[in-house]
Formats: structure tokens, C-alpha cells, sequence
């Protein structure tokens, strides 16, 4: 009985992770078809106090990264994969907070990817491509982990899977924009 | 205190994702600026296609097709239909766009506003 029931529970936990994953499949594509579909602006957005809307972006995306990495370290610290003393109350919330902020300030940077310059297939080169696809890829599953953040109903492993597989998102979204940008322009603000 | 800071910029996070969401639709392009009075010069024997590989390449594409700066390609002529207005942009930058009137002299931004209108594609 007892069995049956642990089996029904894990089965039930994979299909509470494959609906999330499936919405965050659909997040994903629903932003390639609107960068694809609508009209590119070809205009700036924000600049803030930087160059242009470009330099504030390659630099908006490395807060973006950084916060990531201060991420990656809150997670193996809560999950005990650091030789340190067990994670203060703290780390969780604070963990939460940066990873909201993280999202927050990524949002005028995915704006001006999506409303100005649209979906680029690029088949001529391949950074852009990748770009495109891996930053509709990278929203979709951090929306997926949002959703494994918040259901009791999920198996264990999906949430460091997902929060992994994000930050493994974002340092090829990183790469392929901001690095680039600081190769090609330079480190200016 | 650190858990209610949570959920205070939880709810913050998830408005500004409504406002993502409803500015990807709701906004329209903007018109383009005014254009001055000052129209496109013969470009004076200067390359255009070298200005644009050392000066506009690394934003636009090489094939004007885009990349961290808008698609020029079969585009810049409909978005500029008056040359001086691309002028203008590209001497006095325009938000993202960098000014390049204290780079480029006069000719040189003649020269590539016309290779970005003709041998780049309309």
C-alpha cells in the first residue's frame, strides 16, 4: 500500500514539473513568436546615465550575471554544498530577493531585444541566433523555476535542475551580448 | 523583517513583469526627429562601405542586418525618407546611437548615409 502510494506520489511530482515545464516551454516560445512576428522599432529605449541604451544594456545584463553568480553561491549554500557552517535564515529570503531583482533588472534589457531589434535568426553568423534563442529559452525556464519554487508539489531535484539550468542560460545570454559588446566596443560606460 | 522585504519586492517583481508584458504591446515606434536643414553633400570621393566597416559594422552588421544596433538593411530608408534626418542621427546620436560628428567629418557621414541608402538596400 504503502508503495503504491510513494508511487502515485512520484508519478503525481513528474506531472506537477512537466506541466511547469510546459508552461515555461510556452513562455519561451511566446517570446521568439513576438520577436519574430512584430515589427522591429529599430529604436532605443533607456540609456539611463550610460552611452546609449546599448552600453546600458551590456552592462545592466553583467549586474544580471553577477547577481546570478551571487545566486549560484545561496543555493549551494542552503543545499550544503559549501565547506562552511550550514546557510543563516537569512540566505533564503535574501536568496529570493536578488533573484527577483536579478529578473527586475533584466526586463528593459529583454524590452529592447524583443520591441527594438525582434527575433534574429542570423543565418549568415550565429551569436545573434543564439542570442535570440537562448534568451526566449533562458525567460521560459526561469518561469518554470519560479513555478518549481512555488509548488510543494514538485520533486526534489527540479528545483536545483532548473535554477541550475538558468544560470547556465545566462552566462550564454551574457556571453553572446555583453562580453561581445566589451570585445567589440570596449569597457565603456 | 528580511521574509516581508520578500514579499514586498515579490509583488514589485511581478508588476514590473505586467509592465514588460503590456509595453511590448502597447508601445509603437515614435516618429523620427525633425530633419535640418542640411542635406547630403556629393560624398567627395570617400568610401562609404569603409567608414561603415570601421565606424558602423560592429553595431549594425557588416550586411547592415542588425545586431546590439537596429537593422539597416531594407530599412533605412523607409524608417529616414528625408536623407538629412539619418544625417542628423548619425552626427548627433539619437538615445542609443552615439554622435559621431566629432569622429566623422561632414563628408564621411555623407558618404556613409549614402552607402546605407543604396548599397545596403532601401
Amino acid at each position: 500500500m504503502n508503495d503504491q502510494t510513494n508511487g502515485a506520489t512520484i508519478s503525481n511530482q513528474k506531472a506537477v514539473f512537466a506541466g511547469a515545464a510546459l508552461a515555461g516551454a510556452f513562455v519561451a516560445v511566446m517570446l521568439g513568436v513576438y520577436g519574430k512576428v512584430h515589427d522591429p522599432a529599430s529604436e532605443t529605449t533607456i540609456k539611463l546615465f550610460f552611452t546609449s541604451t546599448l552600453h546600458f544594456k551590456a552592462w545592466a545584463t553583467t549586474l544580471v550575471f553577477v547577481l546570478a553568480i551571487g545566486q549560484l553561491i545561496g543555493a549551494l549554500w542552503m543545499y550544503g554544498k559549501l565547506p562552511v557552517r550550514p546557510a543563516p535564515s537569512w540566505v533564503g529570503p535574501a536568496h529570493r530577493i536578488s533573484g527577483i531583482l536579478a529578473l527586475v533588472v533584466s526586463l528593459p534589457v529583454a524590452y529592447h531585444c524583443l520591441w527594438s531589434l525582434g527575433f534574429n535568426p542570423d543565418p549568415g553568423g550565429g551569436r545573434r541566433f543564439a542570442h535570440s534563442l537562448f534568451g526566449c529559452v533562458f525567460y521560459g525556464a526561469f518561469a518554470t523555476k519560479i513555478l518549481a519554487v512555488r509548488s510543494k508539489r514538485m520533486p526534489s531535484w527540479a528545483l536545483p535542475i532548473m535554477g541550475g539550468l538558468v544560470f547556465a542560460l545566462l552566462v550564454v545570454v551574457w556571453f553572446t551580448s555583453s562580453f561581445w559588446f566589451f570585445r567589440t566596443i570596449g569597457w565603456e560606460v | 523583517m528580511l521574509r516581508r522585504l520578500s514579499k514586498v519586492v515579490e509583488v514589485l517583481g511581478a508588476l514590473a513583469v505586467l509592465i514588460f508584458l503590456v509595453m511590448l504591446f502597447a508601445n509603437g515606434p515614435t516618429a523620427p526627429p525633425p530633419a535640418p536643414a542640411a542635406a547630403i553633400e556629393a560624398a567627395g570621393g570617400i568610401d562609404g562601405s569603409a567608414v561603415y566597416k570601421a565606424k558602423c559594422a560592429g553595431c549594425h552588421g557588416g550586411d547592415g542586418s542588425g545586431g546590439i544596433g537596429p537593422k539597416l538593411a531594407d530599412r533605412v530608408v523607409v524608417r529616414f525618407p528625408d536623407p538629412a534626418a539619418q544625417v542628423a542621427v548619425v552626427t548627433e546620436g539619437k538615445r542609443g546611437m552615439p554622435a559621431f560628428g566629432g569622429r566623422l567629418t561632414e563628408e564621411e557621414i555623407a558618404a556613409v548615409v549614402e552607402y546605407t541608402r543604396t548599397l545596403l538596400g532601401t
